[in-house]
Parts: C-alpha cells; sequence; structure tokens
C-alpha cells in the first residue's frame, strides 16, 4: 500500500525527479530529532571542557554540521545504487580492516587507524554500516525458505565472522561485539526459524566462557573482571566506573545545574568529554535530565522502526533495521557501562560524544535510513528460486 | 505464499516488534538504574561527591610572642624571606634552577633535594627553594623575577629572638616536635612539618598559650589534587596563640649583660637576678655568656654546636637557675641571723681574730692574715671576718643556721614557671649522711659558716635571700611570669629587730669607710643607698705549704681555678625596692667585678623604676642606657678593698 505523496521514483539510471521535490518529500522529523541530541551534545561538551567553545563544543557543532550534509546527501542517493554497492562496500571495508592489520597505526596499544596522511581513518568504524548493507542485500537476495538453511546461515555468518575476526585482532571487543550483536539481530529479523536461533544461542553460552578464557587480550579480561568486582583495582579500572556512578548519584533528581557538576569540575570522570558524557547529563541535570536524553533517543529509534514499516523491500527494511540496532546498541553498551552495568569498553554515546568518526558514521547511516524511506516504492530486483 | 516479498515483510515486521519489546525492556533496565542511583542512592553518593570534593587544609596558628613588663618583643615573629619553585610554571625545572643560582647559591644537597622533591610531588605544588634569606639577596631575587619562570619569593614568618640571646636561658627556643611531645600531645598541628613548639624555658613552659589553636580551611580539589577553590568559613580560622608577658625589664638586662663584658673585652661567664623585694617579680634574670636561640629555630649547623660545647664558659648553661656556686661570704647573713635568733649571742660580744683559729688539728683561716683584732657582730660583717663566725656556728650549732638557710630561701626551687633549676645544697649532718654515708664533723660547721665546704646556692636563690632580707616581714618568692594569680607571701616569723640589725651591717658593708664593698660615691644615685655584701667562692683547696709561701693571686692562677665573684643586695636601703645577685665565674674576689655589676645595675634599676628621676634628671628616665655601654662604676677602682 502506497500513500498518495510518496514520491514514485523510476530505476536510478533514469533522471529523477528535481532535487527539490526530493527535499521536500525527505521526512525532516529525523535530521530534526537528531538535531536536538547533537545540540544536547554541543552544550554537554561545553559544559565538559569548563566552558571553553574550542576544547571540543565547537568542533562538534562544526561536524554535526557536515555530517548532516553528507547526510542528506546520502539519503538523496537512490536506495537502488545503495542495493548496488551493497557488496563493494563491504568488501572495501574488509580490504581496509585487512590493511589495518599490515600497515595499521597503533594509538594506545591498539591497532586500529589507517594513516592517509592529513586524515586518519577507523576501517572499524566504517564496517558497521557496511557489514548492515551486506547482509541486508544478503536476505534481500535470498529466497525465503533458505533463510534458516546451512547455506543460508553459513553465508550470513561468513559475513559477520570475517570482519569480527579482524577486529577482534586490533584488538577492539567493543566494535566487535556491536558487529556481532547487529549482525545476529539482521538474522533474527530476516526470518530465521527460532530453533535454529535457540540453538544458536544454547552455543553462545558454551562458547562465551570458552572465549574469554582464550579469546581476550589480558586487559580486556581485566576489565571484565573488574566490572563485575569492583574492588579489584579501586584507583585503576574500576575508577571509572565507581567516580561515573558518583557523579550520576550526586545529582539527584534534578540535577546541580548546567556548568555545577563537581565531579566534572573536579576532573573526577575521566573521559567525561567522550565516552562518559552521559556523567555530565546526569550530574548536572539529574534523573530529569537523563530521562530526557534517554527519551529523545527512544524517539529517534522509534521513528526509524516507523520508517522501516513503512518501506516493503526486504533490503529497505533490513537496512533501516540493522543501522537502528546498530545506533541502539551504541547507546544500550555506553548507559549500561555509564551507570556500572556493563564493562567499561570504549564506546561512545552516538551524537553526544566528542568524536568525529562516529559522527559521520552514524549520520552516514541515517542518511542511508532516509534514503531506503524516500526511495521507498522503488523496486529492487530479487532473484526467485 | 511464503516466499513473497510481502510475507518477508510481515516476518520481519513481526520481529522488529518482537525485538523492540526487548529493547523496550532494556531502556526500563536503565531508567530503573537511573532511579536507583539517583533516587534512591542520591544521598550516599552526594556523600561521596563530597568526599572526594573537599579536603581540610590545617591552617597553623601564629604563636603568641614574649614581651618583657613594659611590652618590648623578647620572642617574636619575623618575616622569614624564602624561594619557592612551582615546577608547572617553569619551561624546564633545571633551567629555572640554574638561573636561580646564578642569585642564591645552592648547595649540592639542596639542589638534590629540590629536585627530589620536584619528582615526587604533582607539578602545582609549591617546592621550597631556600629560606631564611638574606633582605639583599631577597630583593635581587625580585629583581630578576622576569628571567626565573616559576620561581616565586615568599615572605613567611619565623620565630625571631632580637637582643643577641641576651633572654635565651630565660625565653629557650622552638623546634620541629620530636616523637616523644607528638605521643604526648594528640594536636594535629605537631605533625606539620614547618610547625615548631617550644622546647624549653618560657616556650615549652607557656607553651598551652602561645601555641594557638589550628584553623581547617575547606578547599575543593580536583582529582590530582589540585585545589580548585577555598571556601572561607569564619569558624575554622586558626586562632593565634596568646601574647605572653614576663616580668623581666629588656632595657635593664640588656645594661646587665654589658655589664660582664670585662676590661679586657671579653665577656665573663655568670649569672644575675635582680628582683622585686615587695612583689617577687623578677626584674633581670642572666646567664652570661649568651646563646642565640635564633640558631636553634633556623636549624643548628655542627659548627655553632661544637663551638657552644667546647666553650668553658658553657654559653648554653642557664646559671642564674641552674648554676650551683658555694655562697661564700654572703651566707653570713644567714649565720648572723641565725645566732641572733637563737639569743645565745649578743651582737655585743666581741671575737678576737688572730687570722686562724685551730680546731683539733686543723687551722681555718681568716681571710686576712694578719687577723682583725677584737670583732663585734656589725664590724665581723663589714669587715667579713671570717674567724668571727667560725666561733659563733660552734656555739649555735649546725642546724639552727640550716633552718634558717630554709626560711631565707636556699635550698629549694621556685614556681617561676621554666624548668632548669637547681637545688642547692644546705649543709646539714642529715643532708651529708644521706648523700655521702658520712658523719657531721665540726670543721664542717666552720666551712658552713663562711659559705664554703658543702654549701651550693644558685644566683637566683642568693636574690630571694636578699630580697627576703630587705622585705623583713614576708617571705618573698619570685616570680617571672605576669598574669598568675598572686598569692600573698608566707610571714618570715623573724624578729624585725634582727632583720634591722643584718640590714645595717649590710649598709656597713657598702657605705662605711673599710667596709669590704665601701664605694665613695655609693650608687652613683645621691641619696639613695645601696646595702650588700661581698663573696668570693673559693673554687680550689688552699694546702697548707701554699698559705705559708703566700697564696697566689687570682691572676695568676689558670681561668678555671681562680674564685668566683660574688654579691648580693638591696636598695634604697632605706625603702628596699630591689634585690640582687650577681656571680661573675671565677672573677675573682666578690668587691671587685661582683660589686661593680651589681652597683651599675642596681642604680640602672632604680633610674628605670624612677626612683631616681628627681635626682638624676634626663639620664634616669626608663629607657635611657649609658651610651657607651661603659659600667658608671669603672672609674675610682683605686678605693677598691681586698675581701674573701
Amino acid at each position: 500500500m502506497m500513500r498518495p505523496s510518496a514520491y514514485r521514483a523510476p530505476m536510478y539510471s533514469e533522471t529523477g525527479p528535481s532535487l527539490l521535490s526530493k527535499l521536500y518529500e525527505l521526512n525532516w522529523l529525523l535530521p530534526a530529532l537528531i538535531a536536538v541530541v547533537g545540540a544536547v551534545g554541543v552544550l554537554m561538551i561545553y559544559a565538559a571542557t569548563d566552558g571553553v567553545w574550542s576544547r571540543g563544543a565547537a568542533q562538534h557543532a562544526v561536524r554535526l554540521f557536515v555530517a548532516a550534509g553528507i547526510m542528506i546527501g546520502v539519503s538523496l542517493v537512490n536506495i537502488r545504487l545503495w542495493y548496488e554497492l551493497a557488496y563493494p562496500i563491504y568488501f572495501i571495508a574488509l580490504a581496509l580492516l585487512l590493511g589495518v592489520e599490515f600497515f595499521g597505526v597503533s594509538v594506545n596499544g591498539s591497532q586500529r587507524w589507517l594513516d592517509f596522511g592529513p586524515m586518519r581513518l577507523q576501517p572499524s568504524e566504517i564496517m558497521k554500516p557496511a557489514i548492515v548493507l551486506a547482509l541486508a542485500r544478503y536476505y534481500h537476495d535470498l529466497a525465503n525458505w533458505r533463510v534458516s538453511s546451512v547455506l543460508g546461515i553459513s553465508g550470513a555468518m561468513l559475513l559477520i565472522v570475517m570482519p569480527m575476526v579482524l577486529i577482534l585482532k586490533q584488538p577492539d571487543l567493543g566494535t566487535t561485539l556491536l558487529l556481532a550483536a547487529t549482525g545476529v539481530v539482521i538474522v533474527f529479523l530476516a526470518g530465521i526459524n527460532w530453533r535454529v536461533m535457540s540453538m544458536a544461542m544454547l552455543g553462545l553460552v558454551v562458547a562465551v566462557p570458552l572465549f574469554f578464557r582464550f579469546g581476550l587480550k589480558d586487559y580486556q579480561r581485566s576489565r571484565i573482571l573488574t566490572f563485575f568486582d569492583p574492588s579489584r583495582d579501586p584507583s585503576g579500572a574500576s575508577y571509572h566506573i565507581t567516580q561515573s556512578k558518583i557523579a550520576l548519584g550526586s545529582g539527584g533528581v534534578s540535577g546541580k545545574g548546567f556548568m555545577k557538576g563537581t565531579q566534572r569540575q573536579g576532573e573526577y570522570v575521566p573521559e567525561n568529554r567522550t565516552d562518559f558524557i552521559f556523567t555530565v547529563i546526569g550530574e548536572e541535570f539529574g534523573l530529569v535530565g537523563s530521562l530526557m536524553t534517554m527519551g529523545l533517543y527512544i524517539c529517534v529509534i522509534g521513528l526509524c522502526v516507523w520508517l522501516c514499516f513503512q518501506c516493503k523491500a526486504v533490503f529497505s527494511k533490513l537496512l533501516i533495521l540493522g543501522l537502528t540496532t546498530t545506533f541502539t546498541l551504541y547507546i544500550f553498551i555506553n548507559l549500561g557501562m555509564v551507570m556500572g552495568l556493563a564493562p567499561v569498553v570504549g564506546v561512545p554515546l552516538p551524537l553526544i560524544s566528542y568524536g568525529g568518526t562516529v559522527i559521520l558514521v552514524v549520520m552516514g547511516g541515517f542518511g542511508l535510513i532516509l534514503s531506503a524511506h524516500l526511495h521507498r516504492s522503488v523496486e529492487l530486483p530479487r532473484s526467485s528460486d | 505464499m511464503n516466499d513473497g516479498p510481502q510475507s518477508d515483510a510481515a516476518i520481519i515486521n513481526r520481529r522488529t516488534a518482537f525485538l523492540g519489546i526487548g529493547a523496550a525492556g532494556v531502556f526500563g533496565v536503565l531508567a530503573a538504574r537511573l532511579y536507583y542511583l539517583q533516587v534512591t542512592r542520591a544521598e550516599d553518593y552526594r556523600v561521596l561527591s563530597e568526599d572526594n570534593r573537599f579536603n581540610f587544609n590545617l591552617l597553623l596558628p601564629p604563636r603568641g610572642e614574649i614581651r618583657d613588663r613594659f611590652g618590648e618583643g623578647l620572642a617574636v615573629n619575623a618575616q622569614d624571606y624564602r624561594a619557592e619553585l612551582i615546577p608547572e610554571q617553569t619551561k624546564d625545572v633545571k633551567t629555572s634552577l640554574d638561573a636561580f643560582e646564578k642569585i642564591i647559591p645552592l648547595t649540592a644537597n639542596e639542589r638534590a633535594r629540590i629536585l627530589k622533591d620536584v619528582k615526587e610531588n604533582s607539578g602545582f605544588v609549591p617546592i621550597l627553594l631556600k629560606d631564611h634569606l638574606e633582605w639583599s639577596a631577597f630583593s635581587a631575587l625580585n629583581i630578576r623575577m622576569h628571567k626565573l619562570a616559576g620561581v616565586i619569593p615568599k615572605v613567611g614568618s619565623v620565630r625571631s629572638y632580637p637582643n643577641l640571646g641576651i633572654f635565651s636561658h630565660t625565653l629557650g627556643y622552638v623546634g620541629r616536635a620530636a616523637k616523644s611531645d607528638v605521643e604526648k600531645d594528640d594536636d594535629p598541628l605537631l605533625r606539620q612539618p614547618t610547625f615548631l613548639i617550644g622546647k624549653t624555658g618560657v616556650e615549652a613552659a607557656m607553651e598551652g598559650e602561645l601555641r594557638g589553636a589550628s584553623g581547617r580551611l575547606k578547599v575543593e580539589v580536583n582529582a590530582r589534587g589540585r585545589i580548585v577553590r577555598e571556601w572561607p568559613d569564619p569558624k575554622t580560622q586558626a586562632q593565634s596563640g596568646k601574647d605572653v608577658y614576663i616580668t623581666l625589664d629588656a632595657e635593664l638586662q640588656r645594661f646587665a649583660a654589658e655589664q660582664y663584658v670585662n676590661d679586657e673585652g671579653e665577656t665573663d661567664s655568670g649569672g644575675l637576678a635582680v628582683m622585686d623585694v615587695i612583689t617577687g617579680e623578677l626584674r633581670a634574670l642572666l646567664s652570661m655568656p649568651v646563646f642565640d636561640g635564633n640558631l636553634f629555630v633556623s636549624g643548628l649547623t655542627q659548627t655553632d654546636m661544637d663551638r657552644m660545647n667546647n666553650d668553658p664558659k658553657r654559653p648554653q648553661f642557664n646559671k642564674v637557675l641552674g648554676g650551683g656556686y658555694p655562697p661564700a661570704s654572703t651566707y653570713k647573713m644567714v649565720v648572723m641571723l641565725a645566732a641572733l635568733e637563737s639569743g645565745l649571742i649578743s651582737p655585743e660580744r666581741p671575737v678576737f681574730c688572730l687570722g686562724k683559729i685551730r680546731l683539733g688539728n686543723r687551722n681555718f683561716h681568716c681571710w686576712k692574715r694578719q687577723g682583725h683584732g677584737a670583732m663585734t657582730m656589725r664590724d665581723a660583717l663589714k669587715n667579713s671576718c671570717d674567724s668571727y663566725f667560725y666561733e659563733i656556728a660552734q656555739v649555735i650549732g649546725i642546724e639552727r643556721i640550716a633552718d634558717m638557710s630554709r626560711r631565707l630561701g636556699l635550698g629549694q626551687v621556685y614556681d617561676i614557671g621554666i624548668t632548669g633549676q637547681r637545688r642547692g645544697i644546705v649543709p646539714e649532718p642529715v643532708w651529708k649522711q644521706d648523700r655521702l654515708g658520712a658523719a657531721w664533723r665540726d670543721g664542717d660547721t666552720l666551712n658552713a659558716s663562711i659559705g664554703q665546704g658543702f654549701a651550693l646556692t644558685t644566683p637566683l636563690q642568693l636574690a630571694v635571700m636578699c630580697a627576703r632580707l630587705a622585705n623583713m616581714k614576708k617571705a618573698v618568692s619570685p616570680s617571672l611570669l605576669i598574669g598568675g594569680e598572686l598569692e600573698g607571701f608566707e610571714d618570715l616569723g623573724i624578729n624585725p629587730a634582727h632583720l634591722a640589725f643584718v640590714r645595717d651591717a649590710m649598709w656597713g658593708v657598702c657605705n662605711e669607710v673599710g667596709g669590704t664593698a665601701y664605694r665613695y660615691n655609693g650608687l652613683g644615685l645621691e641619696g639613695v643607698q645601696l646595702a650588700g655584701k661581698t663573696g668570693t667562692g673559693q673554687v680550689r683547696g688552699i694546702s697548707s705549704s701554699e698559705r705559708s709561701s703566700g697564696v697566689r693571686k687570682n691572676n695568676r692562677l689558670p681561668w678555671k681555678l681562680r674564685d668566683h665573684s660574688i654579691f648580693v643586695g638591696f636598695a634604697p636601703y632605706d625603702k628596699p625596692r630591689f634585690a640582687i645577685s650577681t656571680v661573675v665565674e671565677h672573677g675573682g674576689s666578690g668587691a671587685k667585678r661582683a660589686a661593680d655589676i651589681t652597683r651599675a645595675v642596681m642604680s640602672m634599676a632604680l633610674k628605670r623604676d624612677g626612683l631616681g628621676e628627681s635626682v638624676l634628671g634626663e639620664a634616669a628616665k626608663p629607657g635611657a642606657v649609658n651610651p657607651d655601654g661603659a659600667r658608671p662604676n669603672a672609674v675610682g677602682s683605686g678605693l677598691r678593698h681586698q675581701d674573701l
């Protein structure tokens, strides 16, 4: 069923309607919500840096604008083109990950970066939307009855495991898990049957302890152990969590007021401009501010899901849901970590935390979501068996 | 139908709804967690946050000052010029140190200590470069500040004792609390490395008053301990220590100290006490030579220590309280009073002095070999005839003498607030049996009767003795601290007529031609007369062979073997105001050094008390000092008399 106002797009190779009419048809509610979340980010970075614009807040605002431009640009590209590019993008990302393995730059003991002169690229970030694109295309092309077949599962697993292994080697546990979770969610959404799903879950329960014992670096194991027993290392790894909880808790219901957080002023919470920025919100705006922030995120997620419901093509639906899943998982892991419910893994709070790559990737993802929704009536070819 | 795109979309939508519920659950958990942290446990975390945020820094109270009776500062808080370094404000610590050393040199040890401190502290913690800087060095530093990144000139406070140590023995000094102090006293101030407490003297005795109370400064600190903000709170300000006033007269004591410089320009050793005969207040309490208490505050070097320890005049030793000297002839007043009170001796009863008396197989000599001839009691004191006192002591017995000693204040310590007093020895049979395990012999009584042998007194005790003689009614006791409760003194319980007789004899000593301390111009204060008694304390035995060949003159003896020069007295004779005792160690005859010092100091004491004003005009005003510090009575030495 199509709404009359929806844009009836021709094939991507044909000349499309004017750019203006496309812009008019765009769902502007999502960019508006993103702008609000981004503004919260700018304000909180401003607070976290003692009210010095040049220490992050200004850059964050500029990046948001640039990324918003990219987002709109991506959204105007016909979904058909993204469909065609899904695998190429995935394999380029994979190649870059492989490049990191051999030519990467080490920062803080992790080899995550590729140095291209003036800019540094973090291929694991590119892989986040890339794997969603690839899996969406994979399931779009895959006949429904094959989703739960050995071949169908194997293909998806291959797509998921290849980048996981490369990212785990960097090592970057947070991104690896994020990728795995996103992949599993897409597989689930694609309609894999419950029996296989529950068996896989059972397998995971067995695999996790083994992975923990043999698949992790010492510092990764230590972080997880510390999470379960904070007294192991009061001034080291668990210091983050303890100080973070003090910041949130001392904020109380209404908070200490904008720019008045003492935990923040005293620099007790490390990384409060980036991964731990939620502590500034919690301390200065209390439970009210925290819940409102969470509410904003829920609105963004809900809107994305609503956009998905309006699409019919499997590729579009899975693309939207996969990207939304990544976004949601970012939020879950970050908030869980800040509140002491999850181990400290370097996952930022999307759109609010300071950091250029994340903004670009997340906004690019929203561009894809908008594109899928804008071109929801475009027919995508489907191989039928 | 199952493989159509429609059904695919349906599955996806169903499963999305399913996951949506799951996601809502996760958000619910997160919200619940927030509620737990920010509502349920908010108070706990608020406390923890305050703990994080605030430190309490101890504020050191300024120490109370010690002042003399007129308010002049004797122990004061002076400015201490020091240089500190804040490492984070330097470009490079070593460069800054090199630049600093061009102005103020550092020893290798100091430099090593500074670099160690820099390494062990955060960059914002000020590190001491050097303290106790001279003003010239400090100002040089200030001028070159622009070239010395991170170096900060600071003016701190340091305990300072003006007056070149003239009050050091009484005031004591301050120093860092020792382990034993910290164990006895749980005041957190004592654990502060820069805090100083009284170690000896008034500084230690009045520590409770002088110290004050610590304050607390509430400071907001960040995770690295840097102070973000100070929170002033009047309740937690440090309370300065109270000033302590002592009875001494700084001007008088300075004058007295000058008198101890002898004709050769050397400083004699000894002790001097000036005491108010009515109130017991000490106007001067001097021990010579002095030591500089400031050295103990700034840190004593080994050289200073050696110099003090090797000085035969023992500058650190408080002789006026702790020095034990034979009272010598000044003890004769005690014997005299004991004799009068006993009723066994008439003052008119003559004793014929042949220059010596024989007891058993021993000779006991009078200082005058050829003898004084017939002596009555008054003449015996005036001439200090030993033979007379040998005689009457045998009549009245040692117990009466010992008892009178104690009534006049000998053989005891006084509650003047500070420690270091010697009890001294009042010789008597019980004492000898207890301490030496030997029986009392008649010869001991004869030695005691002229203040030799076992008798040992301190200059303070001699001043008390003299004050009681002068007071006539009360057993006046000394006091040093102003502000304590004045208790009435007990009655002396001695017949005033007898006391008047002794005083008159003491007047004769000083004012009658032939008296051992006669000086034609007396105190130099018209109409104000001194009464007193000389004493020459023997520190060596004189063998009979030496006696037969002539006793060696003091100035031909090594310093250590010379007699102690002693004088006690009071003035004005007719209306006593001050008692004084003067001891010059190995100073020879009491009629010379001690008598000269006494006259000078007593006249100055009286002038400063206002008595001499009408007579002497300008020079007699309190505070007026003889400008060149010369002893006023140094002239007229031709009239000095030989005395024992």
